[in-house]
């Protein structure tokens, strides 16, 4: 039994009004892209279609595309390895493929191009041996390698999930059948796991359409980049627009299938008591390759850029002196203030919005929680842009351009579905035979709630809390439109000393977003565990 | 005012912001002893780097701070470009002498702040007071918005003319001059043409190399269109491409190849060839100019009053602070900039900026970078 039947805590009516209100306040920024692509006029037609559009599209796609097929690449023989083989220490290579999904790509894009840069670490450290001229990073190559790098883990994931859920009978089935071992996952055990395998790319492509930062140090001109360049530049508001609302709908086509997908996955998921674990291969002589791949991804994406970082903290490879801000313990406070709201004003939000997905079957409350996903669906760039037209449009919201609370709701409005999942989740495992317990013995629907369900459900409703908390902390396009003056976090810290060309500067707070990154592993892992 | 311990801390902490560089071997006259002024003002040599290119410098003239009433109150500042946080240290200078002032930073891609702030005029959103810009370029962004509170002349008056807005806008604070950075192991200064528009039929050049997506290379290509015309910019911009020409992402690396042998000439701003000298003073790298066209074109960082700041008053004794005699030598030695008042020399074997020949133009024209940027993009040299 679940909390759905009828076992009404709080007045519902209350509940959907606040939940609807809440709902309704995440997505009103996105309107005020209209004004500016109304005031195009025709002309919004005629750029939608021109040259310069259509090859940002192609880039983005172009992007996405190699992303996708590399994370591909890279993510399912890991997945394959961790799960299905006797590769040595399968726990540690498991939580190690996973890691580079909490490192912002960003991160890894700055170590790349300060290593690998005409003047970076490798070139200094290669003069001696009469290499004159390292291949460039920049441009496509280097953004889908980084890309490729923090991203496959979400095939990884998929892909392993998938696998730990296939059904082993099957495949001894086809063994005893007289199929090769080669022919079983190719006929049984790729076709389910290939649902897995989609999501997991469509996911990748996703994040790759979405993020700003790899593409922006890369110098790749895809849709966040130039969307950007039209903010910034004079009468540049309308073509911003326009490439938006572009932006959004190659996104909803992802989302789209990433649904289409979702649905289909059950049967391949739900199959059996999965224990696809059981059905390990051995190595042989494929070991020492298999240990090679795993270790060389790891290198790649953990140790390299976080060696990069460090030698950096010694080193500047710039030719200023000691000028410029030298790094102080503001922009971290600064960060944790705003992040901790975030977390705290989400999940206020979350509690509602879930409740009533969780106990509701109307079809409003799926609208109202469905909307709060509007969010995570929104680049940065995007939310940040709707944002500050809105607030320069509404004289009556003046007020609140330009400060520090305006940060905290676009954080709450890209990251709260976090909460919502984590809360709901939590909800819908609460034995409503404990609320039914709990009114029989004369308490009120809410004071059931909150004397039954809260304490039950604090464990999901703090994960969901950290996890925005520590996404928020990461995150880069929104906080460099909306910070408040003379206000620097975490990143935007970065994004300035790196700017300048002081790369030095940049090492201290991007190891400490590298150990937050850490961290949110740790939270997500926690959560797995008690999941399962 | 303050007792000895507190003025010497405070004179201590202004050196630190400043940078160690700064005050390496520098004497500090007067300080500790004297209470008699409001606010302790670090010696004019102070605000001086060091180096080889440093050493021997007359001392600055021009308005010393200490002959400035005193800065206080807050101020909200939006910083465009800001040479690698040179600016900000200058302003984090400013603070340690005088305690009462407090500023609130806003840093940014000077174009990009540009339009934030007329954006925020015809909001009514305005939040900052003072727009601080690299480029004079963004500054007439702003200028031609009329998002500005005009300067009095007062402020402006110590700068020459063509480094000063229409209807006193905007005063410009550092000048940059673009330059050909050439390696004197092999060209000599008389093998770069007086003119870049020879530059394509010029062989003896070498390997070249520019950096297109860099502003201040922007602003070059924008002053060759408003001189040469549109068809000619696109026809040497061509003629460029078929030469041996690399691109790269910025002219600090430009220099840097200039320097270790990789090019053997390209274009740049005249303080990155100073910048590789002085970490390398054997870097054989040699600095041209060419004469009377946009290759020779001298760009200001300057600053304006946001037009609806409360702070005017405040407003112009900041710009007058930055127009100081130690601001100035600041941005000389330190940035490698040209000095806007006459009395402070630039840098080195820098020729001074009456001797360079730049092209009869008005800066405000960098305003149009949009142009700039589809001929560049229709030329292929942003591919």
């Amino acid at each position: 039994m679940s909390l759905r039947e009828g076992v009404a805590a709080p007045e519902r009516p209350v509940v959907l009004a606040v939940a609807g209100a809440l709902a309704l306040l995440l997505v009103a920024p996105l309107a005020w892209l209209a004004p500016p692509l109304l005031g195009l006029g025709e002309r919004a037609l005629s750029l939608l279609v021109a040259d310069s559009t259509l090859s940002i599209l192609v880039n983005s796609v172009g992007l996405v595309a190699a992303v996708t097929a590399g994370t591909v690449l890279v993510g399912v023989p890991l997945a394959v390895l961790t799960v299905q083989t006797d590769l040595p220490f399968r726990r540690f290579w498991t939580v190690v493929a996973a890691l580079p999904l909490v490192v912002p790509s960003y991160i890894g894009a700055f170590a790349f191009t300060t290593a690998f840069g005409p003047r970076g670490v490798l070139a200094d450290l290669l003069a001696p041996l009469g290499v004159e001229r390292l291949p460039t990073v920049y441009g496509f190559p280097g953004a889908i390698l980084v890309l490729v790098l923090y991203t496959y883990p979400y095939v990884f994931l998929t892909t392993r999930a998938a696998l730990l859920s296939l059904d082993p009978s099957l495949v001894e089935a086809a063994r005893t059948l007289d199929c090769s071992r080669r022919e079983a996952f190719r006929r049984i055990t790729l076709p389910r796991i290939l649902p897995g395998i989609t999501a997991g790319a469509l996911l990748a492509g996703l994040y790759t359409l979405a993020d700003f930062g790899t593409p922006n140090f890369m110098r790749v001109p895809v849709f966040t980049q130039m969307i950007y360049a039209e903010i910034s530049s004079p009468g540049g508001r309308g073509y911003a627009a326009v490439l938006s609302l572009q932006l959004l709908a190659v996104t909803a086509v992802f989302l789209y299938l990433e649904h289409r997908v979702g649905a289909d996955d059950e049967g391949a998921y739900e199959s059996s008591a999965g224990r696809g674990d059981a059905l390990a291969f051995t190595l042989g002589k494929w070991k020492p390759v298999a240990l090679g791949f795993a270790g060389l991804v790891a290198a790649l994406a953990l140790v390299v850029p976080v060696a990069i970082l460090f030698h950096l903290l010694f080193s500047d490879p710039t030719g200023y002196a000691n000028f410029g801000p030298t790094f102080t313990l503001e922009p971290v406070w600064n960060t944790l203030s705003v992040s901790l709201a975030a977390a705290a004003l989400a999940t206020v939000i979350a509690l509602p919005v879930a409740y009533l997905s969780a106990v509701g079957d109307s079809p409003l409350a799926a609208l109202i929680e469905r909307a709060t996903y509007v969010g995570y669906a929104v680049p940065g760039i995007v939310l940040g842009f709707a944002v500050i037209i809105m607030l320069n449009d509404v004289d009556a919201l003046g007020f609140l351009y330009g400060t520090a609370p305006v940060l905290v709701f676009a954080y709450v409005v890209r990251f709260v579905p976090q909460s919502v999942g984590t809360v709901r989740s939590s909800l819908l495992q609460v034995d409503s035979g404990l609320t039914e317990a709990a009114r029989t013995l004369g308490r009120t629907p809410s004071q059931a709630f909150r004397a039954v369900v809260l304490p039950l459900i604090a464990p999901g409703v703090a994960a969901g809390a950290a996890l925005v908390f520590l996404t928020s902390m990461k995150e880069l396009p929104a906080t460099l439109l909306l910070r408040p003056i003379g206000f620097e976090t975490l990143v935007t810290y970065i994004w300035v000393v790196r700017e300048a060309g002081r790369y030095g500067q940049a090492a201290v707070p991007a190891l400490v977003l590298v150990a937050v990154s850490t961290l949110s592993m740790a939270v997500i892992l926690s959560q797995e565990g008690a999941d399962g | 005012m303050h007792d000895n311990g507190r003025s010497r801390r405070r004179f201590l902490a202004a050196g630190a912001s400043l940078g160690a560089a700064a005050f390496a071997g520098c004497t500090v006259p007067g300080m500790g002893g004297d209470d008699s002024g409001s606010a302790s003002v670090p010696s004019l040599t102070s605000f001086r780097g060091s180096g080889p290119l440093v050493e021997g410098r007359p001392a600055p003239g021009g308005t010393s701070i200490e002959d400035l009433p005193d800065l206080s109150g807050d101020l909200a500042l939006y910083l465009g470009g800001g040479e690698g946080g040179i600016y900000r240290s200058f302003v984090d200078a400013l603070q340690e002498i005088y305690p009462e002032f407090n500023v609130e930073v806003l840093p940014g891609d000077s174009a990009s702040l540009a339009q934030t702030v007329v954006e925020e005029v015809d909001a009514g959103n305005q939040r900052a007071d003072v727009f601080w810009s690299i480029d004079a370029g963004s500054l007439a962004i702003v200028a031609n918005n009329d998002a500005y509170a005009a300067l009095p002349s007062d402020v402006t008056g110590p700068v020459p003319d063509s480094f000063v807005g229409a209807d006193n806008a905007w005063v410009g604070v550092a000048g940059r001059a673009r330059a050909v950075p050439y390696n004197t192991d092999e060209l000599s200064e008389s093998d770069i043409p007086n003119k870049v528009a020879d530059f394509p039929d010029t062989a003896a050049l070498g390997d070249i190399g520019w950096a297109p997506t860099y502003g201040a290379f922007k602003s070059f290509i924008t002053a060759m269109r408003q001189l040469r015309g549109e068809d000619a910019t696109r026809s040497w911009l061509n003629a460029m491409q078929e030469t041996s020409i690399t691109r790269y992402p910025n002219e600090y690396e430009v220099s840097s190849a200039v320097a270790n042998g990789s090019l053997a000439s390209g274009f740049a701003n005249h303080y990155y060839a100073m910048r590789v000298r002085s970490s390398n003073p054997e870097a054989p790298i040699g600095l041209a100019f060419t004469e009377g066209d946009a290759g020779a074109l001298v760009n200001a960082a300057g600053a304006l009053a946001i037009q609806g700041t409360e702070k005017r008053e405040l407003v112009n004794l900041f710009i007058r602070h930055l127009l100081s005699a130690e601001a100035q030598e600041f941005f000389a030695t330190v940035a490698y900039s040209y000095p806007m008042i006459p009395e402070v020399e630039p840098v080195g074997n820098l020729p001074t900026i009456d001797e360079l020949s730049p092209p009869d133009f008005d800066l405000a024209a960098l305003a149009d970078v949009q142009a700039t940027n589809d001929l560049l993009r229709d030329t292929g040299v942003l591919q």
